[in-house]
């Protein structure tokens, strides 16, 4: 385990969907600057994992706390970027109006937003190469498009730690690019990314920390030591997508 | 103000009071929710008139509204307990209550009497039957002011909670990260919901209120790229709505919630075809546009009357970026740094 400071912590985490458990006793931290990739199979539990600790599951048992706070104490500093298959893309709004939605958190009850927080839209919409869409309607936008306005919209709140559920999901090779471009630029800056992924062939491309999940924790830390083929095994069990990407890799 | 003017008025005021609350029940997909509720506040109206005598009582329509909002709270805890899917659980629910409001009426209940008709689709022309009288002169139906004072509230809500409600209806889960009470937001707005159902029951009774909630927003989303515009096109579809069914069924002489409910139903469908051929039009020009290199721009019928605010930026900024050999913007401001 690193010794540097930490940007989130998760103890003792449990959660169950009804009288199924999904998550046993989870517990892990997050160093401040790392890139830290939860990996699983399919129901492991890597969403929820993000969602009880973001309060959106309410856990069985557990904690999170965020660079040594509680939830409330600093969200602010926090950016969640959900599957973009979690919303109604009919919902009559523009892209920038959706990118706009990431300034609310600063407006209060009653404070609109206004040319301020537009323009800070607008540069998140840059950021992810998309400025041309600000005034499509969402519902036209490609797969691929529709995770950078999430992308954008998590970047125009400029937190200190992001978690991102999938966000490589379903989208073409250059809207991938244009999101590891600003992943690549956020790591830079010192941020702290958590990222929901379960694609094992690129986990070392965007990951150097790794937590890999299967209801409870099989190992976490760095790449190097945590993503090893034993832990993978473990993870994944005998799935075949594993065991090919294993003979191939690591 | 003659008999005629106040009834017309006090259907669009209705329609609207309605309707704007609808926009979000629509979006937010809660309409059968409002059915649910339309029906299990009867036992309250019951109850609330054999004290009040009036179905007009503020107290009368805040303690049915809240009979209302068991219905909403009901069906989170069912769905929470996991038991039943679906829509399942307000299937469950309100039936119940409106049986024991029928029930109550059927027994004579504190010999209150609600003529059936009324119950099912209420009756506008005896809603607008008793007028506030101010100095010896009529200045409309007492009803009227009731649905106003509703129509000021849900406009002033909607006003105020904008954002909120916006966020909270497009991305639940966001909004809750972003620390906003989400729960208390939907409790309140849905509250107001049962409110201004409870308050409309007298002209649209348990079965049609729904129509007066839900089809102008459901129409007016139809066309609409934005919710600034779908509010208030929802809002024009509620008045052109009203007026023509309260004529329609002046001249048949048939129930005026009835003539309101079938004339919004022809604009739905109106509203369909005709954004059924705007769609090939949108599907043309921008084809055009890609031939031609341009942004295509804000598509849809809003789109096709305005010209987008920010294309012409962003198409100066791709042939900026496009001169620097198309660097991203994001490796600029790293190489920048």
């Amino acid at each position: 385990m690193s010794t540097g400071p930490i940007a989130c912590q998760t103890r003792n985490l449990s959660v169950a969907y009804r009288a199924d458990p999904v998550l046993r006793r989870v517990h892990f931290s997050v160093p401040v600057g790392s890139v830290m990739g939860i990996i699983g199979p399919n129901g492991a539990g890597k969403s929820t994992l993000i969602k009880a600790m973001l309060g959106l599951v309410t856990p069985l048992t557990g904690t999170s706390e965020f660079f040594g706070q509680p939830l409330d104490q600093v969200r602010r500093r926090i950016g969640y970027m959900s599957q973009s298959t979690s919303v109604d893309w009919d919902f009559p709004t523009t892209v920038i109006d959706l990118v706009t939605m990431g300034t609310y958190g600063e407006l209060g009850w009653i404070r609109r937003p206004g040319k301020a927080e537009r323009a800070r839209a607008m540069a998140s919409l840059e950021q992810t190469g998309i400025p041309e869409l600000a005034s499509w309607q969402i519902g036209e936008l490609s797969g691929g498009q529709r995770q950078r306005a999430f992308l954008a919209r998590t970047l125009v709140q400029a937190p200190d730690l992001y978690f991102m559920d999938e966000p490589f999901q379903g989208i073409d090779a250059k809207s991938q690019q244009a999101m590891v471009d600003v992943l690549k630029d956020l790591r830079a800056q010192g941020k702290t990314i958590v990222i929901v992924h379960h694609h094992l062939a690129t986990v070392r491309d965007y990951c150097d920390h790794v937590t890999l999940l299967n209801g409870s924790v099989v190992a976490s830390g760095p790449a190097d030591t945590a993503f090893t083929k034993e832990n993978i095994r473990t993870a994944y069990k005998a799935r075949e997508g594993a065991e090919a990407f294993l003979e191939t890799a690591v | 103000m003659s008999f005629i003017l106040g009834t017309s008025l006090l259907a669009v005021v209705t329609a609207l009071a309605c309707a704007l609350p609808g926009a979000f029940v629509v979006l937010r997909r809660n309409s059968m929710l409002v059915e649910g509720i339309a029906h299990a506040v009867l036992p309250g109206i019951v109850v609330g008139y054999a004290f009040t005598l009036d179905l007009n009582s503020p107290w009368l329509i805040v303690g049915a509204a809240l009979a209302g909002l068991l219905v909403v709270l009901c069906n989170e805890w069912l769905i929470r307990t996991g038991l039943l899917t679906g829509d399942a659980p307000q299937g469950l629910v309100f039936p119940a209550l409106f049986a024991a409001g029928i029930i109550l009426i059927t027994l004579d209940f504190n010999h209150v009497h609600l003529h059936t008709h009324v119950v099912l689709v209420g009756d506008l022309n005896l809603a607008a039957f008793h007028q506030l009288v101010v100095n010896g002169v009529s200045i409309g139906p007492r009803y009227l002011y009731v649905m106003l004072a509703v129509l000021i509230v849900n406009v002033a809500f909607i006003a105020i909670f904008y954002p909120k409600l916006k966020v909270t209806t497009f991305d639940d889960q966001f909004a809750m990260v972003l620390g906003m009470r989400t729960k208390l937001l939907n409790t309140a707005f849905m509250f107001l919901v049962s409110v201004t159902v409870v308050a409309a029951f007298h002209a649209a009774g348990a079965l049609l209120v729904i129509s007066l909630v839900v089809v102008p927003a459901a129409t007016a989303h139809l066309i609409s790229q934005r919710l600034s515009v779908m509010l208030v096109l929802t809002a024009l579809f509620a008045v052109v709505g009203a007026l023509a069914g309260f004529w329609i069924a002046y001249v048949l002489n048939a129930a005026t919630s009835a003539g309101m409910a079938v004339f919004y139903g022809f604009m739905f469908v109106a509203v369909a075809f005709i954004d059924k051929l705007a769609i090939r039009v949108r599907r043309y020009r921008r084809a055009e546009a890609a031939s031609a290199g341009r942004p295509a721009g804000n598509l849809g019928i809003e789109g096709l009357l305005a010209k987008p605010r920010y294309a012409f930026a962003a198409q100066r900024r791709q042939e900026e970026s496009g001169r620097r050999d198309g660097s991203a913007p994001a490796a600029d401001t790293q190489a920048a740094e």
